[in-house]
């Protein structure tokens, strides 16, 4: 017991150094049993392999180029994607935001096509631009576009009316409060715009890949699933699991609890 | 001074909302019909009315609704009916909440349209991958959001209704549940979202009747005018879903009680 | 001379609950010479922050005309300086930045911004706070960045809009020396609002009362300057005056 107790002690000492720490140990007994399970073949090993194999397709594929290719395409087209996205959305999110006739003549309409939702696009972008790269970053802009738009308005409409005040009476031109004011003002909202959007862009990401698939993680589990390769498959969900997690964790959601703490603003 | 509410408030907020809309199809109209737009690239509007008055007509998309809705109200139901009661018990003790805590983010992070593959290879075709899709996403991110929600409760208010006398199911339906209430209905509008979009995908590639077949199907063929009434239909069809089920139920929790959580 | 000067100044509105146009401000006229520091007082309601956001440009004008040195004044600017009544400092500027903020608008050099910016904080005895945040700073040190925020920008009126009604009332009476005191120093025209008649006699050279969007009377205060509370509150004519001002406000 007293043991046991010794280990939670250097557990505990150990995470508060090192927090990290506290993110990754859960796994390790999640994989003891996933390991134990494929070993037990509770279900039939070509359906259900263990980790060992995942691990040594994951070398083999990062050996043959074929991993760091697809990743690197994957990772290319959101970024590409992401960064049209919130070039539109951005501004397009001020002028909602400022503007209540734009807001009026615009909210129901991003609103639907937000509730279209970037998938079903894909079947008429097959058509217009075939299974193409612009089909694929269409794709993601469009799914990026509306939670950047939304949460970008949302941040400009809490800037209180008296920063804006002061900043006039400053002598700021209306560009020069846009610049200096509204947009600092909603960062932290456009974060969790960022971070929302990028949270749905990954799957459309992956889902284009799947159906339209050319290269990508996402080609790379269907065409392992045409193939019946299961290894590969839990591969990239693993890869996509684990980037998202640490892109998300550890990049985006700490700057949404920077911008928003340092300055005492609220986030959303 | 109390702000009295006009009398028309609903139908007019309801007309605020669908007059732009009104000008978008009366645009795309004259855009289509000015620029002599190739039907086989974007249809007109009389087009479109008429492909979905026959898809309606000989009940092929009642087929399709009636496949899709069904998918996502099993997945959904099924989600929640063990995601909640799992996701309060990992809740209650704050060792375990915060060791599983890594472990079911990183599974809500990756929740739906990455498992269609081995979905399909595991299910088939068919209604169970899809279901088991729609399933995923949901649990996933209504476990994690109640086991935040659950764990978030303070400790003394669990203390103080223990004090005060309150047992095992007193204390789920009294405390916790309300206390985590806003997390969940966050984790299930999130999780459905993702359910929404992972159902038309996988129906894309793994099955032969539901709205993203529906669509996918018409491609095949260039008939665009299904393709876009079938947009149409998805678009109202999660707008319904979001003004009638989850934002009454956001604002009978979250609103009511004054209480905002985020996950 | 700098003068403002305010010409049958009023400001109506619709009130779609009221289903009535209401009339916030009744033909106001007023001279403030350059220098002057002027209180305007009144009940809640009686239309001086209304007032004090015409003149300051940020809504606009029913009737009347307002005119600064001569020319009549549209929209904000930074002529007529602001101090808002909730501060509203640039959070995510540290308090230099903020200061700092004005002439960087008029477009100086950035070392001139910074030394005109810290200029004004010691003015304002504040030098040491020059890099902190504004949620850093207690309600009274982020008022007086409010303060030098607009007077480094030079303006030629200031208007200040219930400034210290957000802070404890010690606070307060320390802001209000303080505010005499710079006042003394630099001089500005300063249009002051507030509902404390207390606090409107013992800033101002001239107090004018309002009530229902009208003046009711202008009363001069003749009390030595610099003013200190502790004997302003036992002098014999800050008390006859405002129980003047007082009966004056109660009675409206």
């Amino acid at each position: 017991m007293t043991l046991l107790l010794k280990a939670w002690g250097l557990y505990a000492r150990l995470t508060a150094r090192y927090p990290a720490i506290r993110s990754i140990v859960p796994f390790i007994p999640v994989v003891a049993l996933w390991a134990a399970v494929a070993e037990a073949e509770v279900f039939p090993r070509a359906f259900f392999p263990g980790p060992l194999e995942v691990a040594r397709s994951f070398v083999s594929l990062v050996y043959k180029g074929i991993l760091p290719d697809y990743l690197e395409d994957s990772l290319l087209r959101l970024a590409v994607g992401t960064a049209a996205g919130m070039a539109l959305g951005i501004p397009l999110g001020v002028l909602v935001g400022l503007n209540a006739r734009a807001r009026a003549m615009l909210w129901p309409v991003l609103l639907f096509f937000q509730a279209i939702g970037d998938i079903a696009w894909l079947p008429i972008l097959l058509i217009w631009f075939g299974f193409s790269l612009t089909t694929m970053t269409f794709v993601i802009v469009y799914t990026v576009l509306f939670p950047v738009v939304l949460n970008t308005a949302l941040g400009v409409r809490r800037v209180p009316v008296e920063l804006h005040r002061a900043a006039r009476s400053l002598g700021a031109s209306h560009a020069r409060v846009v610049w200096e004011v509204v947009l600092p003002g909603a960062l932290p909202n456009i974060m969790t715009g960022l971070r929302n959007g990028l949270g749905y862009g990954w799957r459309a990401l992956i889902a284009a890949e799947i159906i339209v698939g050319t290269s990508g993680i996402g080609f790379l589990m269907f065409d392992a699933r045409r193939a019946g390769s299961v290894v590969e498959i839990l591969l990239g969900m693993i890869v996509l699991g684990l980037l998202w997690y640490i892109v998300d964790s550890w990049v985006l959601a700490p700057i949404e609890r920077a911008t928003g703490q340092r300055w005492g603003l609220v986030t959303q | 001074m109390l702000a009295a509410r006009p009398r028309f408030s609903r139908p007019l907020a309801a007309a605020t909302f669908l007059a732009p809309l009104l000008v978008l199809l009366l645009l795309w109209e004259g855009l289509v019909r000015g620029f002599g737009v190739d039907p086989r690239v974007f249809p007109n509007v009389e087009s479109v009315a008429r492909a979905g008055f026959d898809t309606l007509q000989d009940g092929s998309l009642l087929r399709h609704v009636g496949a899709s809705l069904g998918r996502v109200a099993v997945g959904t139901a099924l989600a929640i009916v063990i995601s909640i009661p799992l996701g309060v018990a990992m809740g209650l003790s704050p060792v375990v909440s915060g060791f599983l805590t890594p472990l079911f983010r990183f599974f809500s992070v990756l929740a739906g349209i990455a498992w269609i593959p081995i979905a399909t290879l595991w299910f088939g075709y068919g209604f169970g991958a899809i279901t088991f899709v729609i399933f995923n996403a949901v649990f996933f991110v209504v476990a994690y959001n109640t086991l935040l929600g659950v764990a978030s409760i303070p400790l003394p208010l669990r203390h103080a209704a223990a004090s005060l006398g309150a047992g095992g199911w007193t204390m789920l339906t009294q405390v916790l549940l309300p206390g985590a209430l806003p997390n969940i209905v966050t984790g299930v509008r999130t999780g459905l979202g993702f359910a929404w979009r992972g159902l038309i995908a996988a129906e894309m590639i793994a099955t032969n009747v539901g709205l993203g077949y529906m669509l996918f199907l018409a491609r095949d063929f260039y008939r665009t005018e299904v393709i876009v009434f079938g947009m149409i239909v998805i678009g109202i069809l999660w707008l319904l879903i979001d003004r009638l089920l989850l934002a009454p139920l956001e604002r009978a929790t979250i609103e009511r009680w004054g209480m905002v959580h985020r996950a | 001379m700098k003068n403002l000067t305010l010409r049958e100044l009023s400001k109506t509105y619709f009130d779609p609950y009221a289903g009535a146009h209401l009339t916030a401000v009744h033909d106001v006229s007023l001279t403030v010479q350059q220098g002057e520091f002027v209180s305007i007082v009144g009940p809640s309601g009686c239309g001086k922050t209304t007032l004090l956001n015409m003149i300051a440009g940020f809504i606009p004008v029913s009737g009347g005309e307002i005119l600064l040195d001569g020319r009549a004044v549209k929209g904000p600017g930074p002529e007529r300086g602001v101090v808002f009544q909730s501060f509203a400092l640039f959070p995510w500027k540290t308090v230099l930045e903020n200061v700092a903020f004005g002439p960087k608008m008029r477009g100086l050099p950035r070392p001139e911004c910074e030394s005109v910016a810290r200029e004004y904080l010691a003015l304002a005895g504040l030098a040491h706070a020059a890099d902190r945040y504004p949620n850093e700073l207690s309600g009274g040190m982020q008022q007086r960045v409010g303060v030098v925020r607009a007077l480094a920008n030079n303006p030629d009126v200031l208007l200040m809009d219930e400034p210290f009604a957000s802070v404890d009332a010690q606070t307060r009476m320390t802001l209000q020396e303080e505010l005499t005191r710079i006042w003394q120093e630099r001089r500005p025209t300063i249009i002051f609002i507030t509902h404390d008649v207390g606090e409107a006699v013992f800033l101002a050279d001239r107090v004018v009362v309002l009530s229902k969007g009208r003046v009711l009377k202008e009363l001069g205060v003749a009390l030595p300057r610099p003013r200190a509370w502790d004997l302003v509150i036992e002098d014999s004519a800050y008390k006859a005056v405002s129980a003047e001002v007082l009966h004056l406000v109660r009675s409206a």
